[in-house]
C-alpha cells in the first residue's frame, strides 16, 4: 500500500504537467532547469613545476573569486562549479589538460592558461578552435593577436609594450638615453625584447640587448659588458631567481649606482628578501597592488585593491600579490562580460568586447572588438623596496 | 672597450663557476669508477646541499657549521639511495644503476619539493655579502672560498685515494672487481662509499654556491647536466679531469657569452664540448678503453 501510494505522489506533478503541457510552459519550465545547472569554469594552473610559486596565487585568487561570485549569486545567474588541472610548468601537459577540460568536462569559459605565457600561447588557438572564451592571466601579447585569430581570446594582464612605455617616460624624466635590456631566455623575456624593438627606437632610447637563461647562475660576462658600454640604466626582465642573481652580481659590479629596474614579473616580498641590500636602490614596474595604500583616494582602484587585499590575506594567510589579482581578474571580467549579456555565455565574447574603464584589481579595462587586452601604461606605477614593504616611487 | 680589467673580470667568473662544475663532476667519477655507470642523481644532491644548509642555518645560527651539517646529512642520503635503490639489484651493470639513478633523480626532486618548499632559497656568503676588489676587478669573497673549498675538497679526496686503505680498495674495485674480491676486498661496500662521496661532492657544491645563485628544488637537472659535461670534457673516472672539465666549461661558458653573445652561451659551450669529443673521445685526461677482441 505504502508502496503505491508513493508512486502515486510522485506521479501527480508530472501528469499535472502533461495535462498543461503545451509549448510555452514545457519551454518555460526547461529554461529554468538550465539556469539552475551550474556554470562549468575551467582553469589550467601550474601549482608544480618551475612556475608553481605564480600558480599557487593564481589559483588562491580564482578560489576567492569562485567562492565570493557563488555567494553572490554566481556568474550571469549560475553557480559556478570550478575544475583546475595542474600544468606543471610544461606546455605539452597544459594542452592536454586543455583538450580535457573542453572535451570531457565541457567547460564553457576558460580563466588562466597554465601561469605561464608558453602555456597560454599553445592554448590559445585550441580554445580558440572550440569557440570556448578563454581569458588568460598570462602575459605575452601574440596570446589574444591578432585578435581575427583570437576572437574568443583576450588577457587580464598588461602588455610588455605598454610597461616598456612607461618605463621610457620614467626614463624620461631622468633623462636616461642609454639604456641595458637584460632578458631571460624565456618567452616572457623575449617577448619584451621583442617589444623593445619597437618602443626603444620611437622614444629615442639607445638600447643594448643581452640575455640571460632562467637557470643561470652567473651574468658576470653578460653585466662586466653592460659596465663597459656604459649603459645608464639597466632592466631587467624575468620572473626566475636568477633576477636575484642579476641584483646581487649588479651590486658587486657597482652598478647600483646606476638605475635599476625588474620588470613586473619579479614584483615579489620573497625575492627582494633573498636579494637583501642588493635592492636598495631597485625600482620595479609594477601594477598598483602592492602600493595599493599608499595610492591617492582619487584612483578608480584603490577601494577595490583594499578590499581584495582583507579578504586574500584573511583566508590565506598571506598577502595578496599580483599574480592573485590576475586571476581574480580574469574571473571579474567573465563575470562582468556575462552581466552585459544577460547571462548568455554563447555572447560572452561580444560582453567581453563591450567592457570599458571597468575598475578591477591590477588596472582599469577596455576592451575593445580590435583590442583583447584591457590594460594601458597608466595602470603601471613605479615602486622600491624599503622597510620590508613595496612603496609607491613614480605614480604616473 | 674590452680592457684588461673586464677580461680578468669574466676570468674569475668562469673560474668560481667552474669550481662549482668541478666538484659536481668528480661525483658522477667517483660513481663511475666504482660501477661504470651515469648518476643522474648528482644534480638533486647538489640542490640538497643548498636547501638543506638554507634550512638549517636558523638553527645553527652559523654558517660554517650549518654547511658541515647538511654535507654530513645528504652524505647519508646518498647512503641510504645506494642502499635503497642499487643494492638491491640483481644484476648491477651499469646501464641499469643509470637507469636506477634517472629514477633516484626524480624521486629525490619531488621529496625536496615536498619537504623543503617550492621557494628558491638563500643566504649570506661566509663572510658576508662583501666584495674585494683588485684593481678594478670586483670579486664577491664568496667565490674565493668556493675557489678554496673546493681545492681543499680535492686534496682531501686525493689523499684519500692515494693513502688510505679504504681508498685503495676503492680504485681497486673500480681497475677490477673480480680480482678485488679475490684479494678480500669488500666491492658492494665500495659501491656505498662511492655514493656516500657522491654525495658528499654534491652537496659542499650545493652548499657554497646558494649565496651566490640561491637554490630552488628544479635546479638539480641543470647543475647534473653542467657536471656531466664536465666529467665528460676532462674525461670520465679521472679525479683531475673533473677539475679540467669543470674549469674548462665554466670558463667557456664565461668567455663565449663575453665575446660572442649571451643569446647562446650554452650553445657555445656544448659546441666546443662536441669538438674536443670529436677528436679525444675519452675527454681530455681520459685514457681510452683499450678493448681486446
Amino acid at each position: 500500500m505504502q508502496f503505491g501510494r508513493r508512486s502515486f505522489l510522485k506521479m501527480v506533478p508530472a501528469a499535472a504537467l502533461t495535462a498543461t503541457g503545451t509549448g510555452t510552459v514545457a519551454g518555460l519550465w526547461s529554461s529554468a532547469a538550465r539556469a539552475a545547472e551550474p556554470l562549468r569554469v575551467g582553469s589550467i594552473l601550474s601549482v608544480t613545476g618551475p612556475a608553481a610559486f605564480l600558480g599557487e596565487d593564481m589559483k588562491a585568487g580564482l578560489e576567492l573569486a569562485v567562492d565570493e561570485f557563488n555567494a553572490a549569486g554566481g556568474m550571469g545567474g549560475r553557480k559556478i562549479e570550478w575544475t583546475y588541472y595542474d600544468a606543471e610548468s610544461q606546455t605539452q601537459k597544459g594542452i592536454t589538460a586543455t583538450r580535457r577540460l573542453i572535451s570531457q568536462d565541457k567547460v564553457e569559459v576558460i580563466l588562466s592558461g597554465g601561469n605561464m605565457s608558453g602555456i597560454a600561447l599553445a592554448m590559445a588557438p585550441i580554445t580558440n578552435a572550440a569557440k570556448v572564451p578563454f581569458i588568460s592571466s598570462e602575459g605575452a601579447l601574440a596570446i589574444v593577436t591578432p585578435v581575427a585569430e583570437r576572437q574568443y581570446v583576450f588577457k587580464s594582464t598588461v602588455d610588455d609594450g605598454d610597461v616598456l612605455e612607461r618605463i621610457a617616460d620614467y626614463l624620461d624624466k631622468k633623462k636616461i638615453k642609454k639604456v641595458a635590456l637584460i632578458a631571460d631566455t624565456s618567452g616572457f623575456g623575449q617577448g619584451a625584447v621583442g617589444q623593445m624593438k619597437i618602443v626603444g627606437p620611437k622614444r629615442g632610447l639607445d638600447v643594448m640587448y643581452e640575455s640571460f637563461a632562467p637557470s643561470d647562475t652567473d651574468m658576470m660576462p653578460q653585466l662586466t659588458r653592460i659596465r663597459d658600454a656604459g649603459a645608464e640604466a639597466i632592466i631587467c626582465w624575468t620572473v626566475t631567481p636568477a633576477g636575484v642573481v642579476f641584483l646581487k652580481q649588479a651590486q658587486q659590479l657597482g652598478l647600483d649606482k646606476k638605475t635599476l629596474i625588474h620588470s613586473y614579473g619579479f614584483v615579489s616580498a620573497d625575492y627582494m628578501k633573498l636579494a637583501g641590500d642588493a635592492a636598495n636602490t631597485l625600482l620595479l614596474a609594477s601594477l598598483k597592488l602592492p602600493v595599493g595604500d599608499q595610492l591617492p583616494d582619487s584612483d578608480p582602484l584603490k577601494a577595490g585593491i583594499l578590499k581584495l587585499m582583507k579578504a586574500y590575506e584573511a583566508r590565506f594567510k598571506r598577502p595578496a600579490s599580483i599574480y592573485a589579482a590576475e586571476s581574480y581578474d580574469a574571473a571579474l571580467l567573465a563575470r562582468e562580460a556575462l552581466k552585459k549579456v544577460g547571462g548568455d555565455v554563447s555572447k560572452l565574447t561580444q560582453g567581453m568586447e563591450q567592457i570599458k574603464d571597468f575598475p578591477g584589481i591590477s588596472g582599469v579595462f577596455t576592451f575593445s572588438a580590435e583590442r583583447h587586452s584591457g590594460l594601458s601604461k597608466q595602470d603601471i606605477v613605479l615602486v622600491n623596496w624599503r622597510d620590508g614593504r613595496f612603496n609607491l616611487a613614480d605614480y604616473a | 672597450m674590452q680592457t684588461t680589467t673586464a677580461l680578468l673580470q669574466v676570468l674569475s667568473s668562469g673560474i668560481g663557476t667552474g669550481a662549482v662544475y668541478a666538484l659536481v663532476a668528480l661525483g658522477f667519477n667517483v660513481v663511475f669508477k666504482s660501477t661504470g655507470a651515469m648518476n643522474f642523481a648528482q644534480g638533486e644532491w647538489v640542490v640538497m646541499g643548498g636547501m638543506v644548509t638554507a634550512l638549517l642555518i636558523g638553527t645553527f645560527s652559523s654558517v660554517g657549521l650549518a654547511v658541515v651539517a647538511a654535507v654530513v646529512l645528504v652524505g647519508v642520503v646518498g647512503l641510504l639511495s645506494e642502499r635503497l635503490t642499487v643494492q638491491p639489484l640483481k644484476r648491477p651493470d651499469a646501464l641499469v644503476i643509470t637507469l636506477v639513478t634517472i629514477g633516484l633523480s626524480i624521486v629525490s626532486r619531488s621529496l625536496v619539493m615536498l619537504v623543503l618548499g617550492k621557494k628558491p632559497v638563500g643566504y649570506a656568503g661566509f663572510s658576508g655579502n662583501t666584495a674585494l676588489s683588485f684593481g678594478g676587478v670586483s670579486i664577491q669573497s664568496q667565490t674565493l672560498w668556493i675557489i678554496a673549498i673546493t681545492l681543499a675538497f680535492l686534496v682531501v679526496m686525493h689523499a684519500f685515494f692515494e693513502r688510505t686503505i679504504l681508498g685503495k680498495a676503492l680504485r681497486a674495485a673500480a681497475a677490477d672487481r673480480e680480482a678485488a674480491a679475490i684479494v678480500g676486498v669488500n666491492v658492494g661496500s665500495t659501491v656505498l662509499l662511492s655514493f656516500g662521496i657522491a654525495a658528499l661532492a654534491g652537496a659542499l657544491a650545493g652548499a657554497i654556491v646558494t649565496p651566490l645563485t640561491l637554490a630552488s628544488y628544479d635546479q638539480g637537472a641543470i647543475f647534473g647536466f653542467k657536471g656531466f659535461s664536465a666529467a665528460m670534457l676532462g674525461g670520465l673516472g679521472s679525479l683531475p679531469g673533473a677539475v679540467v672539465g669543470g674549469l674548462a666549461l665554466g670558463l667557456l661558458e664565461a668567455f663565449g657569452s663575453f665575446y660572442i653573445s649571451s643569446d647562446f652561451k650554452d650553445a657555445i659551450a656544448f659546441a666546443v664540448l662536441l669538438l674536443i669529443l670529436f677528436v679525444r673521445p675519452s675527454g681530455l685526461l681520459g685514457r681510452a678503453d683499450i678493448v681486446k677482441v
